[in-house]
Parts: C-alpha cells; structure tokens; sequence
C-alpha cells in the first residue's frame, strides 16, 4: 500500500512555557514534540504496512525543527519524509494548511493509496485539517476512526461518534484521522535513530517547489484571523479547608452538601 | 568549537526522556522503596537498544556515538537511578570490554546475546580487601588443562543478582604486580557459580546489589578476555568509560533534583509568597543550575574525545569527580529547598539524594578521580 | 415572490439541525438561542436546517426554541447521517441564500462536517467555540481554546462569509419552549445532482459505554499517584459507588496498572465535565487539567497545598488524600443512610 501520513511537531504540552500576564505563548522556549493523534496514525500506517506490505511517506509543514519528528517517524518505519518549510506557508489557518497539504501530496505521491491524519493537534485543537484534507484531494474520508482494515481496494473503518458505534467503509484511495484510542504507538529504537540521522534524508521543500498558489498559503490564503490570544481568567473562589480530616469533612459537607447533593441527585441530610 | 546538541542528539534526549517518564516514572518510587527489579520495563527496553548502546548494528546494538550515550544514561537517571545503573554498567564495564578486547569468536558468542538485553552484563573487582587499591584482589584462576578453575568472592556486584554473564577480575599470576590479573567471562551457569544476598543499600535500591561467590568455577580458555595478565589493562580501560557513564547518571540524578527543586520553590507559599522570590533560594537554584551546566559541558567534551580516539582517561575522570560531586551538592539542596517535606519519602528529592552519594564512590571513589588527574597533570610536559 | 426575495436580501444566522443525540445532545437548540441573541444584534433572522427522514419533530421543536426559518430536506435516501451527503445539501442550500453566520454543534458529526462545508465554500471555520460575539463592526468574534483550553483565542472571519463557527455544547442555555412560536418552513426535494456518498455506513449501534459513562457522569472522583498504592487507589471506586460516580485516573496511576486506560482522564483519554469533580493525590499536569475544564466544581485533596491542581479547585483541601477518601466514605454513608 502506498500510505501518507500527515504529522506535525507541536510545542510538548507538559512544559508549555506561558506568560499568564500577556498570555502569549513562548514558543522558543517550548520542547516540540510529534502530536500524540499524529503519533497514532504514523502507528496505524505502520501496522497496515506489517500486514499489507508498502510504502509510508511522512509529510510535516513547520519550521525547520520540526524535521526532528520526521526524523522520528523514520526511525519508527517511515520509507520518506518530507518536511515542508516556507515562510511563506507560516501562519496558515486550516483552509490554507489543507490546500499546501494537498498539493504536496499530488507532487509527491499522486498515486497514494491511503492518507493517514492524526484527529486532532494538541495545540490548535482544530480537528479540521484532515477534513478539509479529503475535500482537497476530492477523496472519501472519514474522522476519528479508532481501527482500520483493507480488504481488497475498500478500507473498512470503526468508530465511536456521538454515541454511535459505527462501521463504515469507503473505497481506496481516501483519507482517514486516527484517534488515540487505538494503535499505542510504539517507541523508536535508538539504533533506528541512530540510522534515521546517518543514512536517511529529511527532504526540505519550499512553496516554490511545489508549485503553490501564493493567494492561497499562508496568512494570505486564510479565511481566519487570530485577533487575540489570552490565558482564560482562573476567577476561581478558592476555599482552603485543612487541619484534622475529620473536621475538614464535616466542613465539606456543611458548606457544600448542596453541591454535592445536586450532583448525586439525593438528599445528603439523612443523618437527622 | 560548537556548543549547540545537533538535532540526533535532541530527539535522542526526548525519546530516551519520553521512555523514562512514561515506563519509569509512575514506579520509580515505589521499586526504590520495594527494592524490586522491574524486569516488566527490561523487557521493554530490550529491543529498543538500551542494553547495546554502542555495540555495533552486525552484533544487534545501536552503534550510538558516547555523547548520545551519555545523554540516554542521563535521561534514563533523571527519572530512575537505579535503572540508569544497569544501563551504564551493562553497557560499559560489562560489555565494553569484550567489544575492545574480545576475540571475534567471544564477540559471535557474547555480543548479541548481551546487546539484546537477553543476559545483562556486570564486572567484579571489589572484594572485602580489595577496592580502590585492585592488587588487593583474592579471588584467583589457575590454569587446569584447557580450563581455568576460579575460586573467590566478589562484592558490591552491580545488577549481580541478575548479570548472565559478569567480567571477573582473578589473579593469574601472584607474583606480578602489573601482569597478575587476567579477566574472565564467566556465565551464571558455570557450576560453583552463586550469588549472595542482595545488598540492602542507602539508594540505587532498585538494582539487586550483590555478592557474588565462584567455588571452584570452572570456565572454558575461550572465556578469558584478552590475554593471559591483561587484567590491569582491560580493567582500566573498562572504568574510563564506565565513569563517563557514572557522570551522566549523577548528571541525570542532579537534573531531576533541579527540577523537583525549582518547581517547588515556585509552588511553595512561605511569608505569603513563593519561596522562589527569596534571594536565599534563588541564590541556591543560580548554583545548581551552572554546576549542572559545567558538569554537563565537561561530560560531554570527554565522550567527544573518545570519540575522537583521543587518549580521555583524565578527562573521564574530571567529569565523573566533578558531576558526582555536583549530584550529591545539588539534590542536598534540593531536599534543602524542600524542607521538611524533603526529608519525606513522599517526595522524590530524598530518593535523589540518598541516590546520589554512591555516584562519589563507584567506578572508582573521588578520591581515586583525583590521583587520576593528578597524575595526568604531573605527567604533561610543563 | 416579492416577500421571499424580500427575506432573502435580509441576513441569515443558520444553525445546523443535529438531532441525533437529540434528548442527550441539546447543542441545536443552545446554538439557536445564541442565534437569536446575536440575530438581534446584527438585524439577521434565524434559520435552521434539517436534513434526514421523518424529522417533522425536530422541525417543530426548532421552531419552537427560537427558529424563524426552517429548511428541510425529508427524504429517505438521507435518513442516515451521513457527513457528505449533509456537506453537499448544506453548500447547496448556502449558496442559495448566503447566510452570514453559520453556526454548527461541536458534536463529533458536526466537526467533522463543517470543515468540509467550510472548504468546499473556501471560507473560514473555527473550531470548538466557547464563545460567539458580535463586534462593533458587526463580524462575529469566535473564541476558541487551544493548548487544552490552557489559551484563549479569539478569531474572526473578516472577508469570506459565511463566517462559520462549531460550538462546544453546553456552552449556551436554550431559550425554554415557545409553544406559540411560529415560523416559517421551506421543504426542499433532493437534489437530483447530489453526488453519490462516497462512505457507506455498514452499521451503527447506539452505545452506552464505560468512556461515555465517564465523560458522562455528573460526579468524578479521580485519583492521581498521591493515592499512595492501588489498595489504596481501590477506595476512590467505593467513594465514587457511594455518590454514584465514575473513576477516573492520571496518566502515572495508569501506568502503574492501578486503573485501566479507559479510566484516563487526560489529552489522549477521556474529557471529563462532571457538575462535582473530586481530585485526589493530583498534581496538575498539563495533560490531565486541560481534560477537566469542563468540570463545574473541583475539590483537589493533597498534602501540598501548591500543587497545581489545589489552584484550579473551588475547594482545596489539605490533607492526605487517601484518610481524606475515607472520612468521606465513613460520612457519606451516615448521610446516605436515612
């Protein structure tokens, strides 16, 4: 199978250096790691590629360093990695990242079989991307599918949405989003890192190269504009209760049995 | 000159980082208290590469370069000592020297087994007489036919209770100071082979820490390393790098106490704000942070020039005197900053600590550091 | 026709008609109450959609909480959900009638199906919203969270249109039922040049699963390693049966096997927002607060008064937080028992 997986580094999560005054977001300081959802369908690709045999091309768009996670996904099985770096294409909001995705995608392998997304980013949080993608590249595709099987040329997809189990099916080529329910990713070797930065190459292109709309990437081929960028008011009214646990239970349900209650759907005054 | 990690050796720092946290982080409390070996992550990091770091793709091992060996040892020990411990001392000073010194035929036999983490690997010099000073050593093989019978015992054996195939140092040879001693490969199915209890140690619990007795072991010629009185030698290259590794774990251990520390001092409210906008704390953390940074450089230009086959002996030992040091100083400060609660086995600063003081003492004592550097600095021509 | 033209040079919010969690899922009629306030600001009726067979129902119901104008398409060739075949009939339908707004329910479905409206009609989408406003300009101002909801960002459309939104459920309340509401409902047939769904739907089954229990429930009591052991970490279900909760579990505690990864409350598990949220022994990392944002009330329990998690919480109770578990197992059950 001829499989494209859609990765992207974004800033690691647990260490996420803001300024809770200007909100802003210190991105130079931030540790980039591969998305988690993008980590679980590079895992799913790799898994049909073990049953089905093939070719998995890793596509990222970001700044240079985000040729570590191409890196990263070679070293895990990726045959290619592609990282696609412009200044022209930073900034983009989702209608534009799909288009550049797209036409990156055709260039590179016009006869892909499957294009694999990870559900959602940790930082953006948009979903929209691999949506937009299918709409793009004019195929069928599917969101959060949590478990994939080929038979023949048709992909048979599962997946939990809005309380629906649902089976579906489409026929190849499409696109699917992988959520993070399934295919625990596995953990990159160090010898497969090792050969990742010796034998491997991370190919580096720019919007010339591929040919690219210049109305349509970047901040100029948005739809969107950000016009600011906060940390939410953490207005909380905060009761410090301590001393013997005892009392401080007893002051729990005093002050707030009612909450409590409200919530359990019960009465709490049983005691009298 | 260049300062700046290349990006193999980033994504080599996030992904041994992202392993530690994740299968050693939620337990690393609770196997130090336990003094339990977690074989369950063992068998995890076996075909990752973790047991042949440097060993050579043909023998299964990941032929990393010794500043990502260093920095997966770090990582590994920031987030468990313990286990950080049998990495490094596996990979030195128990597989290193078959990979320098062994025969092709002992490599086939030994490197893939040890490289996949299918035997773990220890080295044995320390015996109750014998430590920084190696002519103490009591334990001796004599030659029988095409065999050596080997009789004594070893001490303070790192991963002893779970080596397959530990590097004994014997006398050969009584009467030779320098030539006496020979290295033995000696699997734990040699009969006579036995391992003692399990030490019950201030920190590094996690790593069954044992003594290791041989009574009349008999091993096969093949299973000498090197030549017959190559004991000194191989012994002294072995340490070289395995103090590199040593560095690194008490870096990772001072790294972890940093962190713990800083994050503390800005959670903690004394005076009605953070003890972090003390001068007095941050006085601490400013000395913490450039020692580990210094100690970090030092380690790092060593490993470069081994790499770089330069002669690094006095350079390991530097990095080792200097990150141990700097490793029992820093997580001291840290359980300092912490406080009472520091003391507590509830919060990880105190295992840091008690981890970290025998990182001054193994592969070789600072004291012993500092004969290895002053020798070097007397012996340059002035 | 004269009356029609006239409402159709009159601007339009349109909310998208997902009624398929309808009793669970209310976002539709949240979504139309937004509507209606920003309608009035900006001088727009408020139309609906309702795609499907036999969905009269819902039709009525819209109508009722706050839709002017209802479009429908009945017919059973569309009666099961189907993200392209609704992509299709709302850009057919969009491009008709130029809607300034359209709104969407962030429900799975919905976000998955505006984005494919959004760029078929190359237009700007925002994801998630917590938040819809109008500015002095009259463009809609969209909030959205990113970096699990730890920033705020506002975002605005301000050429394309339509200026389209999803919209986190629960964020607005529904106008109560307006049974002498009236309005206006326009029957579409199919168009005939609809394509073809390119997925087919095998099967669907309606599931009531643990994960949706979790994310689901009103009462979460979650325990991070604080808990001390999984002995330990057991009392946390006893308290949660007591107040007819769910357990949840941080990312550590769920790595030391005390609880099952469907237990996990965090970026890659569950996302929780129970009206009462019972944390103990938790620190607050990033991964796990930013799945619990949506809780309505926090009680933290921990022994460092700093830790993050304490900060977040409407109650922060310093203590043990396994004797804290029991002293509220021992006091519930006293209260319970009458």
């Amino acid at each position: 199978m001829n499989l494209v997986v859609c990765i992207k580094q974004v800033p690691a999560v647990s260490e996420l250096p803001w300024d809770p005054q200007s909100g802003t977001l210190k991105r130079n300081l931030a540790e980039g790691m591969m998305n988690p959802a993008c980590r679980h369908a590079l895992e799913a690709a790799l898994r049909l590629k073990e049953i089905h045999g093939g070719y998995i091309t890793a596509i990222s768009m970001g700044p240079p360093a985000a040729a570590e996670i191409l890196h990263e996904a070679l070293a895990l099985g990726a045959d290619k990695a592609v990282l696609l770096s412009d200044p022209k294409l930073a900034g983009g909001d989702t209608l534009a990242t799909s288009y550049t995705l797209g036409r990156a995608i055709y260039k590179l392998c016009p006869d892909f079989d499957l294009v694999l997304c990870g559900c959602h980013t940790s930082d953006s949080e948009t979903a929209q991307v691999g949506p937009q993608l299918c709409v793009e590249l004019d195929i069928p595709g599917v969101a959060n599918v949590e478990h994939l099987q080929v038979r023949g040329r048709t992909l048979i997809m599962r997946r939990l949405a809005d309380n629906f189990l649902e089976t579906l099916e489409m026929d190849l080529p499409g696109l699917v989003t992988v959520t993070t329910k399934q295919y625990l990713p596995r953990y990159a070797s160090l010898g497969g890192l090792n050969e990742a930065f010796q034998s491997s190459e991370v190919r580096t292109l720019t919007a010339a190269d591929l040919d690219l709309d210049g109305d349509k990437v970047g901040v100029a081929g948005s739809a969107t504009r950000i016009r600011a960028v906060y940390a939410p008011q953490a207005a909380k009214e905060n009761v410090v209760l301590k001393g013997a646990v005892k009392d401080i239970v007893e002051e729990l349900f005093n002050r707030f049995g009612d909450r409590i209650a409200g919530a359990i759907g019960k009465d709490l005054n049983g005691r009298q | 000159m260049n300062f700046y990690p290349c990006m193999k050796h980033t994504v080599i720092r996030k992904t041994v980082r992202a392993f530690a946290e994740t299968e050693l982080g939620a337990i690393a409390h609770d196997i130090d208290q336990e003094a339990r070996f977690p074989w369950e992550v063992i068998e995890k990091m076996r075909p990752l590469h973790f047991f042949g770091l440097q060993v050579p793709k043909e023998y299964g091992g990941a032929d990393l370069d010794s500043i990502s060996y260093a920095i997966t040892i770090e990582e590994l020990s920031r987030v468990c000592a313990a286990i950080g411990l049998c990495v490094t001392v596996h990979n030195s000073v128990g597989l290193y020297p078959i990979l320098t010194f062994g025969t092709d035929e002992q490599k086939r036999r030994f490197l893939p087994r040890l490289a996949g983490g299918e035997i773990i690997g220890g080295f044995c010099i320390t015996e109750a007489n014998a430590g920084s000073d190696a002519g103490g050593v009591e334990t001796h093989a004599v030659k029988d036919g095409d065999s050596y019978i080997i009789n004594g015992t070893k001490i303070f054996v790192t991963n002893g209770a779970i080596c397959g195939a530990p590097l004994i140092f014997a006398v050969t040879n009584p009467k030779s100071a320098k030539r006496g001693a020979s290295v033995f490969i000696v699997e734990k199915t040699t009969p006579g082979f036995a391992v003692g209890e399990i030490e019950d140690l201030c920190g590094m619990r996690a790593n069954p820490v044992s003594s290791l007795f041989l009574e009349d072991c008999r091993v096969p010629e093949e299973n000498l390393l090197g030549k017959v009185g190559d004991g000194l030698k191989i012994g002294l290259a072995a340490l070289d790098t395995g103090r590199l590794g040593i560095a690194a774990q008490a870096l990772g251990i001072a790294q972890a106490a940093f962190e713990a520390a800083v994050r503390y001092s800005k959670e903690r409210q004394q005076f009605k704000q953070a003890i972090a906008s003390f001068q007095t704390i941050q006085n601490m953390l400013a000395d913490m942070a450039t020692e580990i940074d210094a100690g970090r450089l030092l380690l790092y230009r060593a490993c470069a020039m081994k790499d770089a086959l330069s002669p690094f002996s006095a350079e390991a030992a530097m990095a080792k005197l200097y990150c141990s040091t700097l490793a029992t100083r820093v997580s001291g400060q840290a359980v300092q900053i912490h406080g009472g609660y520091g003391y507590s086995k509830e919060y990880d600063v105190e295992r840091y600590y008690r981890d970290a003081k025998v990182t001054e003492i193994y592969e070789g004592t600072s004291e012993v550091q500092r004969m290895v550097i002053a020798r070097s600095v007397l012996t340059r021509p002035s | 026709m004269a009356a029609s033209k006239d409402k159709q040079s009159q601007r339009s919010i349109w909310v998208f008609g997902d009624y398929r969690n309808y009793f669970q899922n209310r976002v539709t009629l949240q979504l139309l109450s937004r509507a209606t306030d920003l309608a009035g600001r900006i001088g727009a009726r408020v139309c609906a959609t309702v795609f499907g067979h036999e969905v009269d129902e819902y039709v009525g119901e819209y109508i009722a909480h706050g839709a002017h104008t209802v479009y429908v398409v009945d017919d059973s060739r569309i009666k099961d959900y189907n993200v392209d075949t609704y992509a299709s009939l709302m850009v057919w339908l969009i491009r008709q009638h130029n809607p300034e707004i359209v709104l969407v329910g962030a429900t799975t479905f919905g976000r998955e199906f505006a984005p494919k409206v959004a760029k078929l009609l190359a237009t700007g989408l925002t994801a998630d919203c917590v938040g819809l406003d109008i500015d002095e300009e009259g463009l809609l101002v969209q909030t959205a969270p990113a970096f699990g909801g730890n920033l705020l960002a506002e975002i605005v459309t301000p050429a394309r249109r339509p200026q389209m939104a999803t919209v986190r459920p629960g964020v607005y309340r529904e106008i109560p039922h307006n049974y002498h509401a009236t309005g206006e409902v326009l029957r579409l047939s199919l168009p005939q040049d609809l394509p073809r769904p390119r997925v087919r739907l095998v099967s669907a089954e309606r599931q009531v699963q643990r994960e949706q229990r979790l994310e689901e429930a009103r009462i979460v009591v979650c325990g991070g390693r604080g808990m001390g052991s999984l002995k330990r970490f057991r009392n946390l279900a006893e308290l949660a049966r007591l107040m007819g909760g769910e357990v949840g579990a941080t990312r550590p505690v769920v790595y030391a096997n005390w609880a099952g990864q469907d237990a996990l409350v965090g970026q890659a598990g569950r996302h929780i927002k129970p009206q009462v949220l019972l944390a103990f022994g938790i620190s607050g990392a990033i991964q796990h607060t930013a799945a619990i944002t949506g809780a309505d009330f926090i009680i933290a329990v921990n022994k460092n008064p700093g830790a993050t998690m304490m900060k977040l919480a409407d109650v922060a109770v310093v203590a043990d937080a396994n004797q804290t578990c029991l002293a509220l197992i021992k006091e519930l059950k006293k209260h319970l028992r009458g």
